[in-house]
C-alpha cells in the first residue's frame, strides 16, 4: 500500500528533483534576481535614500514614511527587516552549492552563473552591513531547521566586509569577459568593478582602510572604463522606460509590465485628481497622467540646490504652484519625475528600472577616490557637469580646491546627479556628513548610533541571539 | 379467554401520514404484527390484553383492548432525546447505548429558514461547536470550529471533516437544507477515531433523505424572504462632516501648515469642487452659478473657518446606496415512496437569494435522487445522485465596500449634473452604485456526487457493505472590469479580464464487514472491519487578458492582449483500515473500541502511516437493581468515558514534505525558478488525544434530558508553521513541533415543559459550551518559553519589561494588546504635563487639550511601545443557544437564540472613521461629542484630519476601540400553522398544508458598535449579516 501513497508533484519541482541541469541553474539564477527585484522595488530606497535630506512630507498621509526623513526610526518602526535580503542570499548560496556539480556544455556559462551569485551575495551583504552594521553571516543555503544555522548571532562588520571583498574577487575571477549582457539587468564584470569601487571607498572612509583601499577602489573603477560605457547626452534618456539597459547603465534591476509590480516612485508622484486645475499648462504637461500617491515629496532643501540651467532639475522633479485670480503663486506640491514610468490605458505605471550603478556614479566615485588620494578629481567631476549644464557648462566648470572643499563639491554633485536613486543616505554616511546635511539630524550630532538602523522588535523576538544596535 | 380480532390504522401525529412498520405486540407475549404500507394492521388479542404500539423514533403507546374491534392510533414523535438514534461512523446507534460524544441537530432548525448555507443551522443548536457568521454574502459558509480547533497558527482554519452520504468533503457548501434527513456532529476522539486521519476537528455527518415504503408522496415547499440591514453605522450628516473636517484640517495645520492647502482642494470638505464632471464632491462656496442647486435639495452652511462665506453641499447617505432589501425565493419539490422491493426519494430545489448589498446574490439549483432496491432477502443495493449548481456575485472587496465606500464622505456626488453616476473618490472608496456595476463577475460551481453501494447479508448476523463514490467539482470564474472612471478625471480602459476553470474529482471506495450477535440476549456484540481508499485530483487553468475594445464582451476572446496563462495539477491519496467492537451487557455495561490505520501521500517518506485507537465505556445506572433506591425524579442516568487519538493533516499541502521549487516568475523575460519551501521529510501525522467524561441523565420520567461532557484534548506533533529567524531567508517552516491543549465543558438540556396531551406543548432546549486553550509546548528556539513573536511591554506585576502575547508555552492563543486610553485632556495646561509621547508623528511631540491621556504603564514619563496593555482575546469563552418551541393544536411557535461571550473585537472601521485615517472618509456621530474647546470634558479626542499625522490619538491602537463582542442573537422566531385537512383542501388534491412566517437574525443584543459582532479580532469592514423575514408553505399532494 505504501507504494500507492508515493506521489510526486507535476506542477512544481521538489528539492530532490531540482539542480540537475544547465537549465535548472539558469532558472535558479533568474529566480534570485526576481527576488532581489522585490527588495529593489521599495526597500532599497528606504535603506539607501529615505533618511537623507531628499524628501519631506507630501500631499497624502505619509503612513510612517516621515520616520525616515525625520530620523525617528525605533525598535517598533525599524524600517524593512532583513528577511527577504537573506532570501536572496539563500538563492545565491543554493547556486554556489549546487551549480558546480552540474555539467555544462560550456564551462564559461557555469562560471558566469557562479560569478553572478558571488556578486549578488556581496552586494546584498554590502546593503546589510551599511544598514545594520554587524549582521548574521550565512554562506550556506537554509535547507532545514535546527541548530547553529537557524539561530545565528550577528557577525562583526569587519568580518562581513572581508567576505564581501572575497566574494567580489571570486566574481571578478570567474567572469569570462568584460561585456554587458543585454538589458544590463544582471551582474557583469564592469558592474562588479563598480561595486568593488564603492565597497573599497566605504572601507577606506568608514573602516580605516586608508589609501590602500582608496587605491583599490580607484583601480577597480578605472577597470570599468574599459567596458562599453558612456554618459548619455540627454540626462532624461538614462531613466526612461523605453530606453532600459542604455549605454550609461552598468547594472539595473529590471522592471516590466506584467512581470513585476511598480517601484517606489509610486509614492512620490501625484494622483490625477490632485493635480490642481489652477496650475500652469507647463506643469500639467510635465506631469501628464497622474498616478500613485504623493505620500512624500522632494524637500525644499533639495529643490533649492538645483540651479535653473542644470538640465537635471526638470528631469528629477517638478514643483507645482497654484495661481489665484491675481496670479499670485502659492506652493502646492512637488513630485519626483526621474522614475515617472509610462502611461497605459489611463493609468501610470511606475516600472522604470532601479539603477544600481551607472557611469556617472563611476566617474564621481573616481573623483572621490582621487581626492582621497590627493589627486586632482576635476576631470571626472567636469565630465558629469558638462552633460548637466550643456551650453552653460562654462559657468559651472569645477576647479579643484582643498581636499575638504573637493569633498563638499563631490557630495553635492552626487546629490544633484543621483537624487532619488537610493544612494543619498549612504553617501552622507560615507562622507561623514549626515549630521551636517540632514535637517532632522542637525541638532543631534554625537548620536552616532543614528548612522545605523535599529533592529526591529520582530527580528529580535524570533532569535534571542540578535541584540539591538547600541543607542536604540 | 375471549379473543377477538382487532384492526385499525396508525398515523403520524404531526403529518397525519400513515405509519408503516409499527410493531404491535400483545403485552407480555410474543404475539404481534406490524402495520402495512397503508399503516393498517389486523390481529387477534384477548380482551383483557394490552396492545403495545412501538416504532423507532416514536413514543410507545399502550392501549387496553377491552371490547374494541377497531383501534386507531396516532403516534407522536419521541421527544426523549436520550432514546434518539444517532449516526456514528459507519453505522447508527441508539443514544441509550452510545458511549461517545455526539450531538444531533434538531430537525426543526432546518425546517423554516431558507438557509443559503446549511451549515448555519448548526449555530446555537448544538454544544461544542463554535459557529460564526463572518459574512452576510448569501451562500457564504459560516466558520465552524469544534472545541477550539487544533491549530496554533490558524485556529480559525481548523474546519471539521464533512461526510455527506458517506462521501468525504472539506465543506458542505451548496447542500440544500431541504435534502437533509439528519445532521450531527461527532465530537470526541473515540467517536471520530474510526475516521482516523483528518477527524481531529470533529466530523459532521449529513445524511440525505431516503424513501420509505408506503404511499408515494409528492411535496412542495416554498419560501419568500426579505432581507435587510440589521444595524447601520451611526454616520454623521454632510453638514457635520464638513464642519468637523474643516476644523480638523485646521487643527492638523497647527503643526503641519503644509496640510492646509487641502481646505481649498476638491476634497470631501474642501471647497475646490464645482458642478462639473471633474470633481468628486459637492462641497463648494455659494456662487451665482451654483445658487440654483439650493432649490434642488442641496444645503448650505457658513464656512466654519470663515463664517462670511457660505458652503453649499448635497448630503448622500451611502449606506442607503449600498444596501437594499434582498429578496430570496426558495422552491423545493420532492417525491418519495416505493414498495416492498424498491424505495426512492427525489428532491429538486431552486434558491435565488439576493444579498442586501446591491449587485450581490447567490443562486442554487439542486437535484437529488436516492434509490434503494431489495434484490432478495440477503442482498440490497442503492444508488445516490446529488447534483448542485450554484452561482454567485460578490463585492470586489469587503474592506473597500463595507468599511470605506459605505463611509464615503456624505458630500460626495452620487450623480453628476447630467444624471450619470459619479465614481466617488476612487474605486477603493467609491460610489458603490457605480463601481459594483462596472465589475462584471461570474462564478459558477457544479458539484456532482454519485455513489452506489450494497448490503449483502452473508449469514445471519454477518453482512458486507461495499460502496463506491465519485465527488466531482467544477468551478468557473470569469471577471471583467469595464472601462471606468477611477477618479472623476482618471479613465481606466485597460478592461482587465480573467477567467479560471478548475476541476476536482475524488474517488472513494469503502468496504465494511459487520457482525452482530447476542448471547442469551445479554451479551450484545457488534464487530466491524473495513477499508477505505480515497484519491483526489485537481486541475486548474486560468488566463488573463486586457485591452478589449468594448465593454460589451466580458469574456477573454475580446481581450486584445493576453497578460498571463497558467495551469496546474495536484493529487492526494489516502488509504485506511479500521475496525470496531461495540459491546454491551444487557444494555447496562457498554463498551466501544475502535482502531484505524491510515496512510497519506502528503506525509514525509518515513512517516506515511499512523495508528488511531479509540475506546469508550458507559454504564447505564438506571438499569441496575439498586436504581429503585434512587429518588424517582431521576429517571435515568448513564455515565460514560472515552479516550481516543485522531490524526490531522489540515494545513499540509499535497506535496509539502518534499519541498518546492516554484515556477511562474520572470526576470527580464527569462523564466525563473524559486525555492519557496524547504523539504521536511520528517513531517508526520498530527495527533490529538482526547479524554472525554460525560453523563446522560433523564429527569421526571425523561421529560428533561441532560447531556454533559467534559473534555481535554491534547494535540501533539502539531503541524505548525514555525516562524524562523529572518536570517534563514524563510519566514517559517512547517514542522510537527508543538502541543496545544483545549479543555472545556459542554451541556445540552432539553425539557418538555408542558406535555402534548394537555393540548398545549412547550419544549425548551439549552446548550452551552466553554473552551479554553493553552499552548503546552513550542519548538525549542532559545527564547524564554520558546516564545514565537510577541511584544515587549512593561509588566506591573513583576515590575519588569517582559515579552507578552505572540505564542508562548503556558500562554494562550489570540491575545490582543494596545494602548490604554485613560481619558482626554481638558486643557492645554493639563496636556502640558503629559508624559512625552513617542508615538506622535514628527519631531514635535507637544501635546494639547483634546489629546488622549495614555496610561504610562512603566511610569517613566514617556509613552512608547512598552506601554501597551492586554485588551482581550479574539476567541469567545462561552458559546451556546436557547430554543423554545410552543405548540397548540396545529399552531406552533419557535424561538431560537444563540450567544457568544468573551471575545474582543478591534473596531478598526469605527476608529478609521473617527480618526480620518483614510484622508477623506465619513465620520460617526461620536465626533460630535469630541473635544473642541479648552475645558471640554469628553471621552472623544479632538478631531484631527488624518489622526496618524497629527497627535496619533487613536491610530496607534487605542483601547477605546477595543470592544466586547459579547452578544445574544435572536436568531429565529417562527410561527407556523398546520392547516387541518379540511374537505376543501382535499378536494383540490392537497393535504398537510403548513404555512409559516419566520423572522431570522432579528437582533443582536450587544454593546458592540460595529455591524457584525460574531467574529473576534480586527473588524476592518464586514459584509453585515442581514435580518430576514420569511413566509413559507409546505404542502403534500
Amino acid at each position: 500500500c505504501t507504494q500507492d501513497l508515493e506521489l510526486s508533484p507535476v506542477s512544481s519541482m521538489t528539492v530532490n528533483s531540482f539542480w540537475k541541469t544547465e537549465d535548472d541553474a539558469k532558472g535558479g539564477l533568474y529566480g534570485m534576481y526576481g527576488r532581489f527585484r522585490d527588495q529593489a522595488a521599495n526597500n532599497l530606497y528606504f535603506w539607501g535614500g529615505a533618511r537623507s535630506e531628499e524628501l519631506s512630507y507630501g500631499l497624502q498621509a505619509s503612513e510612517g514614511r516621515e520616520r525616515y526623513f525625520e530620523n525617528t526610526l525605533d525598535v517598533n518602526y525599524a524600517g524593512p527587516n532583513w528577511l527577504r535580503l537573506y532570501t536572496v542570499i539563500h538563492d545565491a548560496n543554493l547556486i554556489l552549492k549546487y551549480v558546480p556539480a552540474i555539467n555544462f556544455v560550456n564551462e564559461e556559462d557555469k562560471n558566469e552563473i557562479l560569478a553572478q551569485a558571488y556578486a549578488m551575495r556581496a552586494y546584498v551583504y554590502f546593503i546589510m552591513s551599511r544598514t545594520w552594521g554587524d549582521v548574521p553571516l550565512s554562506l550556506e543555503p537554509t535547507e532545514g531547521y535546527g541548530g547553529e544555522s537557524t539561530f545565528r548571532a550577528r557577525t562583526s562588520v569587519e568580518e562581513v566586509f572581508a567576505q564581501i571583498k572575497s566574494d567580489i574577487d571570486q566574481a571578478l575571477t570567474l567572469f569570462p569577459g568584460n561585456a554587458f549582457p543585454s538589458g544590463r539587468s544582471i551582474w557583469s564584470k564592469p558592474a562588479v568593478n563598480a561595486l568593488k569601487g564603492e565597497v573599497y571607498l566605504w572601507t577606506a572612509k568608514r573602516m580605516n582602510g586608508g589609501s590602500a583601499d582608496l587605491t583599490a577602489a580607484l583601480n577597480a573603477l578605472k577597470e570599468v572604463q574599459n567596458a562599453d560605457v558612456a554618459l548619455l547626452e540627454d540626462f532624461d534618456r538614462v531613466f526612461r522606460y523605453d530606453n532600459k539597459g542604455n549605454q550609461e547603465v552598468l547594472m539595473a534591476v529590471h522592471f516590466e509590465d506584467l512581470e513585476s509590480g511598480s517601484n517606489y516612485n509610486n509614492s512620490m508622484y501625484i494622483r490625477g485628481d490632485q493635480i490642481p486645475v489652477n496650475t500652469t499648462e507647463e506643469v500639467k504637461a510635465m506631469l501628464g497622467t497622474g498616478g500613485g500617491l504623493n505620500r512624500w515629496a522632494p524637500s525644499e532643501e533639495l529643490r533649492n540646490q538645483f540651479v535653473e540651467e542644470d538640465q537635471r532639475k526638470d528631469v528629477t522633479f517638478v514643483e507645482v504652484y497654484t495661481y489665484d485670480e491675481g496670479n499670485n503663486a502659492s506652493y502646492y506640491a512637488s513630485a519626483v519625475l526621474k522614475f515617472r514610468g509610462f502611461e497605459d490605458a489611463g493609468a501610470r505605471k511606475f516600472m522604470d528600472d532601479v539603477i544600481l550603478y551607472r557611469y556617472a556614479d563611476v566617474l564621481l566615485m573616481m573623483a572621490e577616490a582621487k581626492n582621497g588620494l590627493n589627486q586632482d578629481p576635476s576631470a571626472e567631476i567636469n565630465e558629469v557637469r558638462q552633460r548637466a549644464y550643456g551650453d552653460d557648462f562654462d559657468a559651472h566648470v569645477f576647479t579643484g580646491g582643498t581636499q575638504a572643499e573637493n569633498d563638499v563639491a563631490i557630495l553635492k554633485e552626487r546629490l544633484l546627479e543621483f537624487a532619488f536613486e537610493g544612494k543619498r543616505w549612504w553617501d552622507l554616511v560615507r562622507f561623514g556628513k549626515a549630521f551636517e546635511r540632514v535637517p532632522s539630524l542637525q541638532n543631534r550630532s554625537g548620536q552616532e548610533h543614528l548612522l545605523l538602523f535599529p533592529i526591529s522588535e520582530s527580528t529580535m523576538s524570533l532569535n534571542s541571539k540578535i541584540t539591538q544596535n547600541p543607542g536604540y | 379467554q375471549e379473543r377477538h380480532v382487532i384492526s385499525g390504522a396508525v398515523t403520524d401525529g404531526e403529518s397525519g401520514e400513515p405509519l408503516p412498520g409499527v410493531t404491535i405486540l400483545v403485552k407480555g407475549t410474543t404475539e404481534g404484527t406490524t402495520t402495512d404500507f397503508e399503516g393498517k394492521y389486523k390481529l387477534e388479542a384477548p380482551s383483557e390484553g394490552v396492545l403495545v404500539f412501538s416504532a423507532i423514533g416514536y413514543q410507545s403507546q399502550e392501549v387496553s383492548v377491552g371490547d374494541q374491534s377497531m383501534i386507531n392510533i396516532t403516534m407522536s414523535v419521541d421527544v426523549t432525546k436520550l432514546d434518539e438514534v444517532v449516526v456514528i461512523g459507519y453505522g447508527t446507534q441508539s443514544r441509550e447505548t452510545l458511549t461517545t460524544s455526539v450531538s444531533k441537530v434538531d430537525q426543526k432548525v432546518l425546517e423554516n429558514v431558507p438557509y443559503t448555507n446549511a451549515a448555519s443551522a448548526l449555530q446555537g443548536s448544538i454544544s461544542g461547536v463554535r459557529v460564526q457568521n463572518t459574512s452576510g454574502q448569501p451562500g457564504a459558509s459560516p466558520r465552524i470550529i469544534l472545541r477550539g480547533g487544533t491549530s496554533i497558527n490558524n485556529p480559525n482554519g481548523s474546519t471539521p471533516l464533512y461526510i455527506i452520504d458517506g462521501v468525504f468533503r472539506s465543506q458542505m457548501d451548496d447542500v440544500n437544507p431541504d435534502d437533509i434527513e439528519s445532521m450531527q456532529v461527532l465530537k470526541d476522539a473515540a467517536a471520530t477515531a474510526i475516521y482516523g486521519s483528518r477527524a481531529s476537528n470533529g466530523v459532521v455527518i449529513i445524511n440525505t433523505k431516503t424513501g420509505e415504503a408506503g404511499k408515494t408522496r409528492i411535496s412542495y415547499k416554498y419560501n419568500l424572504a426579505f432581507s435587510e440591514l440589521q444595524k447601520r453605522y451611526d454616520l454623521a450628516s454632510a453638514r457635520d462632516f464638513i464642519y468637523f473636517n474643516r476644523l480638523g484640517l485646521a487643527a492638523t495645520g497647527e503643526k503641519h501648515p503644509e496640510r492646509l492647502s487641502r481646505l481649498d482642494l476638491a476634497t470631501g470638505s474642501g471647497i475646490g469642487n464645482d458642478l462639473s464632471n471633474s470633481t468628486s464632491f459637492t462641497t463648494q462656496y455659494l456662487t451665482p452659478e451654483n445658487e440654483h442647486k439650493l432649490k434642488e435639495g442641496w444645503e448650505s452652511m457658513p464656512d466654519p473657518l470663515d463664517p462670511t462665506k457660505t458652503i453649499i453641499f448635497k448630503d448622500t447617505d451611502w449606506q442607503d446606496v449600498l444596501f437594499r432589501t434582498g429578496v430570496t425565493q426558495n422552491h423545493y419539490l420532492s417525491a418519495s415512496g416505493g414498495g416492498q422491493k424498491a424505495t426512492f426519494d427525489l428532491g429538486v430545489g431552486y434558491l435565488n437569494s439576493e444579498g442586501i448589498a446591491i449587485h450581490t446574490g447567490y443562486k442554487r439549483f439542486t437535484a437529488r435522487l436516492n434509490g434503494d432496491l431489495k434484490i432478495n432477502n440477503q442482498l440490497s443495493v442503492y444508488g445516490k445522485i446529488n447534483f448542485t449548481n450554484s452561482s454567485n456575485t460578490q463585492v470586489f472587496s469587503e474592506n473597500q465596500l463595507f468599511q470605506r465606500s459605505l463611509a464615503l464622505p456624505p458630500t460626495a456626488k452620487y450623480q453628476y449634473e447630467d444624471g450619470t453616476f459619479a465614481p466617488g473618490q476612487n474605486r477603493g472608496i467609491g460610489n458603490p452604485a457605480y463601481h459594483l456595476e462596472k465589475a462584471k463577475a461570474f462564478h459558477n460551481t457544479n458539484r456532482l456526487t454519485m455513489s452506489v453501494g450494497g448490503n449483502w447479508e452473508i449469514a445471519k448476523g454477518l453482512s458486507f457493505e461495499p460502496s463506491a463514490s465519485l465527488y466531482a467539482v467544477q468551478a468557473i470564474n470569469n471577471n471583467f472590469q469595464e472601462a471606468y472612471y477611477n477618479t472623476p478625471t482618471q479613465f481606466i480602459d485597460s478592461r482587465n479580464a480573467s477567467a479560471s476553470h478548475s476541476t476536482y474529482w475524488q474517488k472513494q471506495f469503502d468496504g465494511i464487514f459487520t457482525y452482530n450477535t447476542s448471547l442469551n440476549n445479554l451479551h450484545n456484540v457488534q464487530l466491524k472491519a473495513g477499508a477505505t481508499y480515497q484519491d483526489r485530483k485537481n486541475y486548474s487553468l486560468s488566463a488573463a487578458g486586457r485591452g478589449a475594445a468594448t465593454d460589451n464582451v466580458p469574456t477573454l476572446n475580446a481581450a486584445a492582449e493576453p497578460t498571463s496563462v497558467s495551469s496546474s495539477t495536484s493529487q492526494f491519496r489516502t488509504i485506511g483500515f479500521f475496525g470496531r467492537v461495540l459491546y454491551d451487557f444487557d444494555q447496562k455495561y457498554l463498551l466501544s473500541a475502535n482502531l484505524r490505520y491510515d496512510g497519506a501521500s502528503n506525509l514525509g517518506d518515513n512517516n506515511k502511516w499512523g495508528v488511531f485507537p479509540g475506546i469508550s465505556v458507559g454504564w447505564n445506572l438506571h438499569r441496575e437493581n439498586f436504581w429503585e433506591a434512587i429518588p424517582k425524579q431521576v429517571s435515568r442516568l448513564k455515565i460514560r468515558a472515552s479516550y481516543g487519538v485522531n490524526g490531522n493533516l489540515s494545513g499540509l499541502n499535497d506535496f509539502h514534505a518534499q519541498g518546492a521549487y516554484t515556477a511562474g516568475t520572470r526576470y527580464n523575460g527569462n523564466a525563473a525558478i524559486q525555492n519557496n519551501r524547504m523539504a521536511n521529510q520528517d513531517l508526520q501525522w498530527e495527533e490529538s488525544r482526547t479524554f472525554d467524561l460525560g453523563f446522560d441523565m433523564g429527569l421526571f420520567n425523561d421529560r428533561v434530558s441532560v447531556i454533559f461532557d467534559y473534555y481535554r484534548r491534547k494535540t501533539n506533533n502539531l503541524l505548525t508553521d514555525l516562524s524562523l529567524p529572518y536570517s534563514t531567508g524563510f519566514s517559517s517552516i512547517l514542522t510537527n513541533l508543538g502541543t496545544l491543549e483545549n479543555k472545556g465543558v459542554e451541556l445540552e438540556i432539553s425539557a418538555n415543559m408542558i406535555q402534548a396531551n394537555s393540548g398545549f406543548q412547550w419544549d425548551v432546549s439549552v446548550n452551552a459550551s466553554r473552551n479554553k486553550n493553552k499552548i503546552l509546548k513550542l519548538p525549542e528556539n532559545d527564547n524564554e518559553n520558546n516564545r514565537i513573536g510577541g511584544i515587549y511591554v512593561y509588566d506591573r506585576g513583576s515590575g519588569e519589561y517582559v515579552w507578552k502575547g505572540g505564542l508562548q508555552e503556558g500562554g494562550t492563543l489570540g491575545e490582543m494588546y494596545a494602548y490604554k486610553h485613560l481619558g482626554v485632556y481638558a486643557t492645554d495646561q493639563e496636556a502640558a504635563e503629559a508624559p512625552v509621547d513617542m508615538l506622535v508623528a514628527g519631531s514635535d511631540k507637544s501635546k494639547f487639550g483634546g489629546d488622549v491621556n495614555w496610561l504610562d504603564v512603566d511610569a517613566n514619563d514617556t509613552i512608547d511601545t512598552r506601554d501597551r496593555v492586554y485588551m482581550g482575546n479574539i476567541y469567545p469563552k462561552w458559546t451556546g443557544g436557547i430554543s423554545n418551541s410552543f405548540a397548540y393544536k396545529g399552531l406552533s411557535l419557535m424561538i431560537r437564540m444563540d450567544f457568544a461571550v468573551g471575545h474582543t473585537i478591534y473596531n478598526l472601521s469605527r476608529a478609521t472613521f473617527n480618526g480620518q485615517y483614510q484622508g477623506d472618509i465619513g465620520i460617526t456621530n461620536e465626533v460630535l461629542n469630541s473635544w473642541q474647546n479648552q475645558g471640554d470634558v469628553t471621552d472623544i479626542p479632538r478631531y484631527y484630519w488624518a489622526d496618524q499625522l497629527a497627535q496619533n490619538n487613536s491610530f496607534r491602537g487605542s483601547s477605546f476601540y477595543y470592544e466586547k463582542g459579547d452578544y445574544l442573537a435572536l436568531r429565529e422566531v417562527t410561527l407556523s400553522y398546520q392547516v387541518p385537512n379540511f374537505p376543501w383542501i382535499k378536494r383540490i388534491g392537497m393535504q398537510n398544508l403548513r404555512v409559516y412566517a419566520t423572522g431570522s437574525n432579528l437582533h443582536y443584543f450587544t454593546s458592540y458598535k460595529g455591524l457584525l459582532p460574531e467574529d473576534g479580532g480586527t473588524d476592518s469592514g464586514r459584509y453585515p449579516y442581514p435580518r430576514t423575514f420569511t413566509m413559507g408553505l409546505n404542502v403534500s399532494f
